[in-house]
């Protein structure tokens, strides 16, 4: 029943997205409102059906109806009812139903928030957003069926179909296969959705600009329903990628947080470049400019997000996260290609027209302006870096017959300058203005915040700290640091002679969101940026063969190793605990229980090393049980490593979530527009302007 | 960056009052070079793409002919581990029972596996008739003989130069494990790890065949 009732409703809401397409362009085309309003309650409808879908086949997880092969290779009888839930996004079916589901949602949000302010955009948002869904519904649907059930022919050979064969009956294995363990941490289960969310959030800007672009409505109100959207987008690719990095450092166990593989790469590719419009954003909406360079942004933005899922869905980069081979490459392909061609030819001819042209030129070379330009160039650079590292064996294997893999070493000394660059303007464009800055204004508003890095580097250096790169790092991420407090201090100052401190602070960010948002974001960046320098320049490690009683010493710490244990767990697997005494100096601070746990039943990834780690502002103290003497269990290998100021890089991500939801939180003036729109549409009983 | 800058000296600036559009007063303008350039860039790497994903849906053999390859086996290991000199040719050893299995010190799977294999080797090793080759795909020598030190892995193992035996053998990632039969065929490809008693089993049926 559950099982019938998820096709049809996955099938009829892939009808009615390829409807709404068709719709929508009839309807734009003939400029006919009616086949427009159907188009929408098309669109609108898909949530619903997906949700339903959804539902069914996260209650056939809960029941345990291991007929269906996806409920069988993710879930298992003695599986907690969470993991039985979130097994929703544990395989690829169902994470392309997941997915389909949130485009779903965010579709539905961008047609009921922004109907009314970009009514004359709205056809064409239905089109270009429904077509995506309709892609991923055909893959849904036709490619990986999430509902596709076991079936027993009469020889006793057992066959895959989402409908029952001629001559079969219904096989239903004792009990499931369980989810992949490294996906069992709370960690990797809030991880790929909240990545989903930033990339199924990056195809509404999209549609935005292709609406933009299709209906040649390319006057600045595009950008407005753009911005915020890509925020939110941003917003969660961002926590995707922070997530993703706690998992990989709490559960993979190789001591770090980002390894530049392909797969992080794809997430962090539109990453930049949504960053990157993020900014120059502004410059269209106070200057007018640079209208070519925003929609091409947007446009990149999306083919990334794309070209990320299909490099890593298909299996065309090799990378440590081992996806299973999958059938979903091809049509990947052929929605990459159509999108990019349909996407960059609408954006050529637009721009040949000249209607992306801009308003206004650049007024000084030291103005805001520029420093965006600036900004932009150094977050292009960037992601060309990245990109090429992550494609250059692809090229290289193609051009010169030999697969050449570019490692961390590559990524961290190329991107490495770049990042410097970026902190150096975000401690440059918050002091300048719009149109132009004297050098000598400039260098007034810097005085400050220069000093006080300055005074920074010289404290390190008194300190003991020699290794020039990490001095001149630090002293640029101190730069911009001081730049933003020291702005948000003159800011709070100015209102604070009115009004109580913390009432002038909260009224200032009140008031202007988006900039004192942005500046939260700055300080997130900043404290990251200090993390990840701490942590790569600074990281010690060691490994040694210890029995029980013997001890070594990083840093200040000092380890004991006290004995093993083995356990069971209720999911069945095997752990191998090591007991270990954590001393600073000759002080107790932590008993530390690193383990690997096996998984007898698992496939493929059948073992999961979980640190230990004493963590403090200052560092972390990580250990890893490599190895053990299997019998005896007297003696263990132990990896160890030191990480300073590795929690600084949460911190500054959880700083930097909130300045994001400071900054994309609505505006109270644009709630008060909307009240007196509908009170004007109540009275004259016509449509509201906009 | 550089679109950027062509259109705003393309265009001059004008009045933002005269904003929205009219359409007949833009003046329609032929293709230029600049946006031939653009679709050829995209057509190129989509045309990259679409090779590389052909290339990336050939399977791994599973059955056939294992290609042949020689390896040169790292040299600074312990001098026990020496079986073949430095050079071992696939081709040259028909008869025997050969696992060949593809790893990277930067692969974390490959890890987990490793003690397995070393596992399998001890337990094989004095037959004659079996043997455990493995092949550093894309490393950096350093890296990979603090590796095989770190496991004690014993058996013969050496880097993939120019990734000529991984690209004869269609791998897509590593660790993946191919076990060649007596008649030099293609006698079990298994994606991703092993474990010890997995493949002592396929072993064993392969001798026995």
């Amino acid at each position: 029943m559950l099982v019938e009732l998820g096709i049809i409703t996955t099938v009829l809401a892939l009808v009615l997205a390829w409807y709404a397409v068709l719709a929508g362009l009839y309807g734009a085309q003939t400029r006919r409102d009616r086949w427009v309003l159907s188009a929408r309650n098309a669109a609108l409808l898909t949530w619903p059906l997906l949700t339903v879908a959804s539902l069914a086949l996260i209650i056939s997880q809960i029941n345990g109806d291991f007929q269906i092969e996806y409920v069988w290779s993710t879930t298992e009888r003695a599986a907690d009812l969470f993991f039985k839930i979130t097994a929703l996004w544990g395989g690829q079916a169902g994470s392309l139903l997941f997915w389909s589901w949130l485009m779903s949602t965010f579709a539905a949000g961008a047609l009921i928030l922004n109907w009314r302010s970009e009514r004359r955009l709205m056809p064409y948002v239905i089109v270009f957003s429904m077509a995506t869904l309709g892609f991923f519904l055909i893959l849904n649907v036709l490619v990986e069926s999430p509902f596709a059930r076991f079936w027993q022919t009469a020889n006793g050979e057992v066959v895959t179909a989402v409908f029952q064969p001629v001559g079969t009956f219904p096989a239903i294995p004792q009990d499931g296969r369980g989810l992949n363990p490294l996906l069992r941490h709370p960690g990797m289960v809030i991880h790929p959705p909240t990545l989903y969310l930033g990339y199924v959030g990056m195809v509404i800007p999209w549609a935005f600009a292709m609406a933009a672009l299709a209906s040649g409505e390319l006057s600045t109100s595009w950008i407005r329903a753009t911005r915020r959207w890509t925020l939110v987008a941003w917003l969660f690719l961002s926590l995707g990628l922070i997530l993703g990095g706690r998992w990989a450092y709490d559960v993979l166990g190789w001591g770090g947080y980002w390894g530049w593989d392909p797969v992080e790469n794809a997430a962090l590719l539109p990453w930049l470049t949504g960053t990157a419009f993020l900014h120059s954003v502004m410059i269209q909406e106070k200057k007018g400019m640079l209208k070519v360079w925003n929609m091409a942004l947007v446009i990149i933005s999306f083919i990334l997000v794309i070209l990320g899922t299909f490099s890593t869905r298909s299996g065309i980069v090799s990378s440590v996260h081992s996806f299973a081979q999958s059938p979903i490459g091809p049509p990947m392909f052929v929605f990459l290609a159509l999108a990019s061609v349909v996407s960059i030819g609408l954006w050529l001819y637009r721009w040949q027209r000249g209607e992306l042209a801009s308003e206004h030129h650049l007024e000084g070379w030291l103005s805001r302006e520029s420093l965006f330009i600036l900004n932009n160039m150094v977050f292009m650079a960037i992601t060309v870096a990245v990109f090429w590292g992550s494609y250059a064996p692809i090229f290289t294997e193609l051009f010169i017959g030999e697969k050449i893999t570019l490692g961390p070493p590559y990524f961290n000394s190329v991107t490495a300058p770049l990042f410097g660059a970026l902190f150096i303007l975000m401690g440059l464009a918050p002091l300048s203005a719009w149109g132009h800055t004297s050098l000598s204004r400039m260098g007034r508003a810097m005085l400050w915040p220069f000093l006080a890095a300055v005074g920074l580097v010289a404290i390190l250096l008194i300190f003991g700290m020699r290794d020039v790169g990490a001095l001149l790092a630090f002293g640029l991420a101190g730069f911009a640091g001081f730049v933003t407090l020291y702005e948000i201090w003159r800011g709070v100052k100015a209102r604070a002679q009115r009004e109580a401190w913390a009432v002038a602070a909260w009224k200032l960010f009140g008031r202007n969101r988006r900039r004192y948002g942005g500046y939260l974001i700055h300080l997130g960046v900043v404290v990251i940026g200090i993390g990840v320098i701490g942590s790569t320049i600074f990281q010690q490690e060691t490994q040694r063969t210890l029995a029980e009683g013997q001890s070594l010493t990083l840093g200040r710490y000092t380890m004991i190793y006290d004995r093993l244990e083995r356990a069971q767990a209720t999911d069945g697997r095997v752990m191998t605990i090591a007991n270990v005494e954590v001393y600073d100096g000759s002080q107790l601070v932590a008993v530390l229980r690193p383990r690997q746990d096996f998984f007898p039943n698992a496939q493929d990834m059948n073992t999961m090393t979980i640190a230990g780690s004493y963590s403090t502002i200052e560092n972390d103290f990580y250990v890893l049980l490599v190895a053990w003497e299997e019998i005896s269990q007297a003696s263990a290998t132990f990896k160890v490593y030191l990480n300073p100021l590795v929690n600084l890089v949460w911190w500054g991500g959880l700083l930097l979530m909130l300045g994001t939801a400071v900054a994309a939180w609505p505006d109270q003036d644009r709630q008060r527009q909307r009240v007196t729109r509908r009170i004007e549409a109540g009275e004259h009983g016509s449509p509201a302007r906009t | 960056m550089s679109e950027m800058q062509t259109s705003e000296t393309q265009t001059g600036p004008f009045d933002p009052q005269t904003q929205p559009f009219v359409e007949q007063d833009i003046p329609r303008r032929r293709v230029t070079p600049l946006s031939v350039v653009i679709f050829l860039g995209v057509f190129g790497l989509l045309i990259v793409l679409g090779l590389q994903l052909i290339e990336a849906n050939r399977s791994q053999p599973n059955s056939g002919p294992a290609p042949d390859f020689t390896l040169h086996v790292f040299e600074n290991m312990d001098a026990d581990a020496y079986l073949f000199g430095d050079a071992f040719t696939l081709s040259e050893h028909r008869g025997k029972v050969i696992v060949v299995n593809f790893w990277a010190s930067w692969c974390g799977p490959c890890r987990s596996e490793a003690p397995a294999l070393q596992r399998v080797w001890e337990a094989y090793q004095d037959r004659g008739d079996v043997v455990l080759l493995g092949v550093d795909y894309v490393d950096n020598t350093e890296d990979a003989l603090g590796y095989i030190r770190e496991f004690g892995i014993t058996y013969p193992n050496g880097p993939d130069l120019g990734t000529r035996i991984s690209d004869a053998y269609r791998i897509q990632g590593v660790p993946e494990t191919f076990v060649v039969g007596k008649d030099g065929n293609v006698f079990q490809f298994i994606y991703a790890g092993v474990t010890a008693r997995d493949l002592a089993s396929i072993i064993d049926r392969a001798l026995a065949e």
